[in-house]
């Protein structure tokens, strides 16, 4: 018997090949803009801070991070800041890895501007104090940052609740840090899907691109209702719990102590030079 | 050892910085392909175990100072090609920072402490270890080749000072830059370091050798990821070396080769035309004293800023350096 001749033949156009190569065109644009949120989101993300086992708690921290950058700031000669620079320089050697490079490229580059900025100082023959302003702001900036990576977000608002700082900013503050996050996310689909979608040439990618700001626009107020809506529904009444009350640590004592010598060892050094 | 600025002609200085070119490039290409990215740190503490080792200052016969350099310690840890990098990184630190060694003189320096230093005491470490064989092979091993390796760095730095008056002179035939001949140099250089440099020099590797072979067996280049824990008692002796530097001042006098324009003119009579006009850069902190601050402060802050450099910079080179999975 025989077989029926089931197989049909291939439509006429499903048998052309289809040499089908999208014109090129110019999407850098988006790839930096799709890299530098993520860079910033995988930044919120993962370096959260994390507190070494001699830290002090968090508003200890931030007392001893600002008086330092303080008296560096006020130290008219660099003996201090050298002194500074040897502390800067040991805690960033325990540091993580990654925490350790950003404190290294943000510190580094801040001593390199000013060294920039300074340089007319050392044509006219001041090298010295060239360098010290550079010293400075490697120090300071390094003492931000260190501060900044060893300490958990949610401690350092918490922290500013301990220094009576209004309830309205620690809100906002906080509000805004979670709202960066997930803002973040959705400029990322946005513009993910716009890559995706523009194969060939797309004369109104550049178009788009503003429509990019537009729905994260959107989104941000739909969130804030909505964040609004939710706190009104457990019960929120315009006063903020800015986090856990202060914990003192035993450490902090240690800390302390250091603060008063690091001053000691300023008022001293001041009348050196 | 650390040849001051202007003590070598600029010639010279070119001569030995090109001649460094094609061995640091050659440096960085085994070290990345030899020394594992997550044993880049404990490199940087085996340099900072370096700089800490050339600030302690030892008495020479002849009223001047010495010290020893740990380039062959580097070397038995994480190879020749790594002790080159690690030494020079730390003679650059000192140059830079505390005017030890001269900003132009620092190929020659590195020529002779980074390069011919770890090469030479690494060859005959390697050369002995299986020979001598038992317990303490390595360790007897270890302590001739840093005793040879830094007789040897000795040797190039005194030919090096001593060519120059035979070399650069002025029409009245004094010197224009160091003014002593290598027949002066020479013996002057060998005397100090054969008798006690040397000898520290085998002290400080042979004791954190063993140290370190006993307390951490996975620092250097042996089988086993080091992890920060395990580096512990690393960082204490590192600490200790820190708090001891101070001990470096008891020794007083300047080393060979290494006095003030002042000083040297009171001791050959004149001061060399090319030394006095010469260029020379001025460092933070100069000879690791901080301002009018007491010297040991001055020393002990020099250390920490010196030492915690060198751990930072090859923590840095380590994040930087591409990760190498095993696919085994």
């Amino acid at each position: 018997m025989e077989r029926p001749n089931t197989e049909q033949p291939l439509p006429s156009w499903l048998t052309q090949s289809q040499v089908y190569q999208p014109q090129a065109d110019r999407d850098g644009f988006i790839t930096k803009s799709v890299l530098a949120v993520s860079s910033v989101l995988a930044r919120m993300r993962l370096d959260d801070g994390a507190a070494a086992a001699f830290s002090p708690s968090a508003p200890i921290k931030l007392v001893f991070g600002l008086a330092c950058i303080l008296l560096v700031s006020l130290s008219r000669n660099y003996l201090f800041v050298m002194l500074m620079l040897a502390g800067v320089l040991a805690r960033a050697t325990l540091l993580p890895q990654r925490a350790l490079a950003r404190v290294a490229a943000t510190a580094g580059a801040a001593a390199l501007l000013a060294l920039v900025v300074m340089l007319p100082a050392t044509l006219l023959g001041q090298p010295q104090s060239a360098l010290t302003i550079a010293g400075k702001a490697l120090v300071s900036t390094g003492i931000a940052m260190e501060v900044a990576l060893t300490t958990p977000a949610a401690e350092l608002t918490g922290a500013l609740r301990t220094f009576r700082v209004p309830n309205l900013f620690i809100m906002t503050l906080d509000l805004t840090l979670r709202s960066i996050v997930r803002l973040g996310e959705v400029a990322l689909e946005v513009l993910t899907a716009l890559r995706l979608r523009s194969v060939g040439r797309n004369r109104r990618k550049g178009s788009a691109m503003g429509g990019v700001g537009g729905v994260v626009l959107l989104k941000a107020a739909e969130a804030s209702q909505q964040t609004h809506d939710a706190m009104r529904c457990r019960g929120f009444e315009g006063t903020y719990d800015g986090g856990r009350a202060w914990r003192p640590r035993r450490i902090d004592v240690l800390w302390i102590c250091l603060l008063v010598a690091l001053v000691v060892a300023f008022s001293y050094l001041q009348g050196l030079m | 050892m650390h040849i001051p600025e202007n003590y070598l002609s600029p010639s010279t200085c070119a001569v030995t910085t090109v001649a460094m070119v094609p061995v640091w490039a050659t440096a960085v290409k085994k070290v990345r392909e030899t020394v594992p990215r997550e044993k880049m740190p404990l490199l940087g503490v085996a340099a900072a175990f370096c700089f800490l080792s050339m600030m302690f200052n030892i008495p020479l016969p002849g009223g001047t100072t010495g010290h020893a350099v740990c380039g062959t310690l580097i070397a038995i840890l994480f190879g020749p090609w790594a002790a080159v990098i690690a030494v020079s990184i730390a003679l650059a630190i000192q140059a830079v920072l505390f005017g030890d060694g001269g900003i132009l003189a620092l190929g020659a320096n590195c020529f002779n402490m980074a390069f011919v230093l770890p090469m030479v005491g690494y060859f005959i470490y390697s050369q002995l270890k299986d020979r001598i064989g038992g317990k303490n092979g390595e360790l007897i091993a270890a302590g001739i080749g840093s005793y040879v390796g830094l007789n040897a760095a000795a040797l190039c730095a005194a030919l090096e000072f001593g060519i120059q008056p035979l070399l650069f002179t002025d029409a009245a035939g004094n010197a224009l830059y160091c003014p002593y001949p290598i027949s002066v140099a020479v013996p002057a250089m060998l005397l100090g370091h054969l008798t006690v440099a040397g000898l520290a020099e085998a002290g400080f590797t042979v004791g954190i050798l063993a140290f370190l072979r006993s307390t951490v067996p996975s620092f250097g280049l042996t089988e086993g990821a080091a992890s920060n824990d395990k580096a512990v008692p690393a960082l204490a002796l590192m600490c200790c070396l820190i708090a001891a530097t101070p001990l470096g001042l008891l020794a007083t006098g300047d080393a060979w080769g290494e006095w003030g324009l002042e000083d040297l003119a009171e001791m050959v009579g004149y001061e060399p035309v090319g030394m006095a006009t010469g260029w020379e850069w001025s460092s933070l902190m100069p000879d690791y004293a901080v301002g009018n601050l007491p010297e040991w402060i001055g020393y002990i802050l020099s250390a920490v800023i010196g030492a915690g450099l060198l751990v930072i910079i090859f923590r840095l080179l380590a994040s930087m350096a591409k990760p190498q999975p095993s696919f085994d």
